[in-house]
């Protein structure tokens, strides 16, 4: 469960030195590269180091290690070179600087990537290290980030902002094609719930890279929505309570306009008409509910997960499904 | 009324870099990024924290509008005192003299009637802090004057308007071991402030691009006879064209870029548009007979320099006080996941913002929530009280930060390479635009040190020692 930070936390620093999605720990024999713990308490400039073991059979040369942190936090310097060649079973560590900003409040990853390269060692050229460090809880429940009005009742429209222009799908429309609140709604073999939701209340979520408690186990990540642009997509990112991670894209077509299979998704449901600011309208053009997934580690423990950042893409459920 | 002394051909023009600009090619992008080497025993003052004293001995150089606005706040705050005012005019000394004596705190010694009188109070007094607000045409030989008396300056902007002369604080302040820095209060700004750490945040993502200036239509003030004396301002207006002022919008964003930590700024290109504000507002608003009328304005009314930096980011930086308009700052900033623009009413707060994935829907939003929740730590302790300080309480902060970090021993937030670079654009811009708005090179005043990453004003909250 993901009800403390520091529980995670504790259990992610043992796992830090995974490639970001692999899920699997370095080969036996590869260059492993380690990021030590960054102490975020910021603002400050923090310090840390990037550790490059060679576990190969030969020596390994000409390494040199680029550093990055979270996106728009400054590190310095950006790359660097070890000029020493670093022997079998030997490392080699080099020091980086980091501008860390204060603490933000609310559930946030920091993930620090370290790439080397070099010749000999393994072999492999290249070797990639990740540290991901947590601040704050993820939210329990998809229902707690709720954060957009999709669905409003035929005589109370104005609440509904499913697109951002203040239109929304019927309630009663969706009813009339079996979706109603708190209602099963099944789609690739998966029985998922329907908002519990009155109309005109915040029933979705607009992706913007929530994170969300989800605990279990299955092959496959899914997800019911629809999206409010030709561009509703993105990556989400299941973190398994083993500290490691893996990724998925997917992405719902336009709620209207656009191919019902764009973006890989399926076709739940289609309903007549939607709601405008000014009352229900559009008869006779069909607007939609789709459903899609992402494969994930199904020999892991799911903790949580990080909705893609794209506030086009609304998301009315996700289950674990095998 | 008291003549002023007419500048020398070098600060008019920006400086004998930019007096003798006329260089073709890629000379232009070297002979101004030549670093001159520093005398023995010369080290940077980077990272080199105030020496602590409990209280804090202030002289003010200046006691026109903007010395006597800042003449309460340096009363105000806890730990300073006040202990010479200077003014070329012995009745503002006198008058603010009598002002600290107002404030319930001991009359400070006072000296005026020449344009030599600081130099008489840099030999008597004994001073931690000298504040310099006097004509920008002054403030460079004043500024090093009282770095070479052993005093910390804080000089009002621009500290200097000549390449050599930016070099030469830069080289006192290491020789002197005595900081030199610009009082831009305009850095401590609420949503300036906000931007900064929203942008250390990432907020912005990589930020690529910044917009800053100041545009505030000054024509009433300048063809005032009281306003500024002698009229000083405007008569720079006559003399050279040039980004003159554009620091208090251009300081904010190379804040946000880290300019002089992590980044630098690399060239600067200048463009000016025709004078035409001031003879037009001289013509349907002044008196024939008005002594404005024996001047010719050659400066553009609207000066913007492009500034390209190491990290291939663009600053823009205007100036403007010589059209009708509202007043800007600008404070722009972007990057690859959003944008916020002040000035820009939305909602609740004067500035407007929209970041992924925050937003969507190529609707902008009102910055009001990132402002609360990105309020640096000086807005939420000393700016929620109520201060004597003008412009919306930031100069109050900037003075009580001042006065802090001297009395805690901190390394200040704003150090003489800022206040070098952040003016830099005046010479330069002379420069670009006497060769055809083409490239010039900008210094690297911290000679090799601006990648290094450090403190500045995203700082940790820290307390004002006690007094007594």
């Amino acid at each position: 469960m993901l009800r403390s930070a520091v529980a995670l936390v504790a259990a992610l620093l043992i796992a830090t030195m995974l490639p970001a999605g692999s899920g699997s720990a370095a080969a036996a024999g590869a260059v492993e590269v380690t990021i030590a713990e960054v102490d975020l308490d910021g603002p400050h400039i923090a310090t840390t180091t990037v550790t490059v073991t060679n576990n190969g059979s030969t020596r390994l040369t000409r390494l040199n290690v680029s550093f990055k942190g979270p996106v728009g936090w400054a590190v310095q310097p950006a790359s660097q070179s070890w000029s020493k060649a670093v022997s079998p079973g030997a490392s080699a560590t080099l020091t980086f600087k980091i501008q860390v900003p204060a603490p933000r409040p609310g559930f946030r990853i920091r993930t620090f990537a370290a790439t080397a390269t070099y010749t000999g060692g393994d072999g492999a050229g290249t070797a990639v290290g990740t540290r991901t460090q947590y601040t704050g809880e993820a939210l329990p429940n998809l229902a707690a980030a709720y954060n957009n009005v999709g669905v409003t009742d035929e005589s109370a429209t104005t609440a509904g902002d499913f697109d951002g222009e203040g239109n929304s799908f019927s309630a009663q429309k969706l009813a009339a094609v079996g979706v109603t609140p708190g209602g099963t709604v099944t789609a690739l073999g998966v029985d998922f719930t329907w908002p519990d939701v009155a109309p005109g209340e915040e029933g979705n979520v607009a992706a913007g890279g929530q994170a969300v408690q989800l605990s279990g186990t299955g092959e496959r990540l899914a997800f019911l929505g629809s999206g409010s642009s030709f561009g509703a997509s993105g990556n989400v990112t299941v973190h398994y309570t083993d500290g490691t991670s893996s990724t998925g894209f997917f992405g719902f077509p336009n709620w209207s306009f656009q191919e019902p299979g764009t973006h890989g998704a399926t076709l739940v449901a289609s309903s007549d008409g939607r709601n405008r600011p000014d009352g229900y309208g559009n008869a006779g053009i069909a607007y939609r509910v789709f459903a899609h997934q992402v494969d994930i580690d199904p020999s892991k423990t799911v903790a949580f997960v990080v909705l893609p950042s794209s506030p086009s893409l609304h998301i009315f459920d996700m289950k674990l499904a095998d | 009324m008291v003549d002023m002394p007419h500048p020398s051909r070098r600060t008019v023009l920006g400086g004998t870099m930019a007096a003798t600009a006329v260089v073709a090619g890629g000379s232009l992008l070297s002979s101004a990024s030549s670093v001159p080497a520093r005398q023995p025993g010369q080290k940077s003052m980077i990272g080199v924290p105030f020496e602590a004293v409990d209280t804090v001995r202030i002289g003010l150089i200046g006691l026109g509008n903007r010395g006597m606005g800042m003449l309460s706040g340096w009363t105000a705050v806890p730990g300073a005192a006040v202990t010479a005012v200077c003014d070329i005019r012995a009745p503002r000394a006198k008058t603010a003299a009598d002002r600290v004596v107002a404030a319930g705190k001991p009359r400070p010694k006072e000296y005026g009637g020449s344009a030599t009188s600081y130099q008489e109070m840099l030999r008597t007094e004994e001073l931690d802090l000298v504040y310099v607000a006097t004509p920008w045409e002054f403030h460079y030989e004043q500024g090093k004057a009282a770095l070479l008396a052993g005093a910390h300056v804080g000089v009002e902007l621009p500290v200097a308007t000549g390449l050599d002369e930016l070099w030469s604080l830069v080289d006192t302040s290491e020789q002197t071991r005595k900081h030199l820095w610009l009082m831009e209060n305009c850095s401590y700004g609420r949503n300036e402030l906000a931007m900064l750490k929203m942008a250390h945040e990432g907020v912005f993502g990589e930020v690529t691009n910044g917009h800053g200036g100041y545009l505030h239509d000054l024509r009433a003030l300048l063809f005032s006879d009281t306003y500024y004396t002698d009229a000083w301002r405007r008569k720079w207006h006559t003399r050279s064209i040039a980004s003159f002022y554009p620091m208090h919008g251009l300081a904010p964003i190379a804040a946000a870029m880290d300019i002089n930590r992590g980044d630098r700024m690399l060239t600067l290109q200048a463009t000016a548009t025709a004078p035409r504000g001031l003879a037009d507002y001289r013509e349907r608003n002044v008196p024939r007979d008005h002594p404005s009328w024996q001047e010719e304005y050659i400066n553009g009314d609207l000066v913007t320099c492009l500034i390209g930096t190491h990290q291939g980011r663009v600053i823009r930086a205007e100036h403007d006080v010589s059209s009708p308009r509202p007043y800007s700052r600008i404070n722009s900033l972007a990057g690859s996941r959003g944008i916020m623009e002040d000035y820009v009413p939305v909602g609740g707060s004067s500035a407007r913002v929209y970041v992924e994935p925050d937003h969507g829907g190529h609707s902008w939003r009102d910055f009001t929530p990132y402002r609360d929740e990105f309020d640096h730590w000086l807005w939420k302790t000393v700016g929620s009280q109520p201060n004597p300080g003008g412009h919306g309480g930031m100069d109050y902060i900037l003075q009580w930060r001042v006065v802090q970090q001297m009395r805690a021993g901190l390394v200040p937030d704003i150090d003489v390479y800022d206040a070098a670079v952040w003016c830099a654009p005046v010479p330069l811009s002379v420069r670009s635009l006497n060769n055809g708005g083409r490239a010039v090179a900008v210094p690297d005043f911290t000679r090799g040190r601006w990648a290094d990453l450090r403190p500045g004003l995203d700082s940790r909250q820290s307390e004002m020692p006690p007094v007594g």
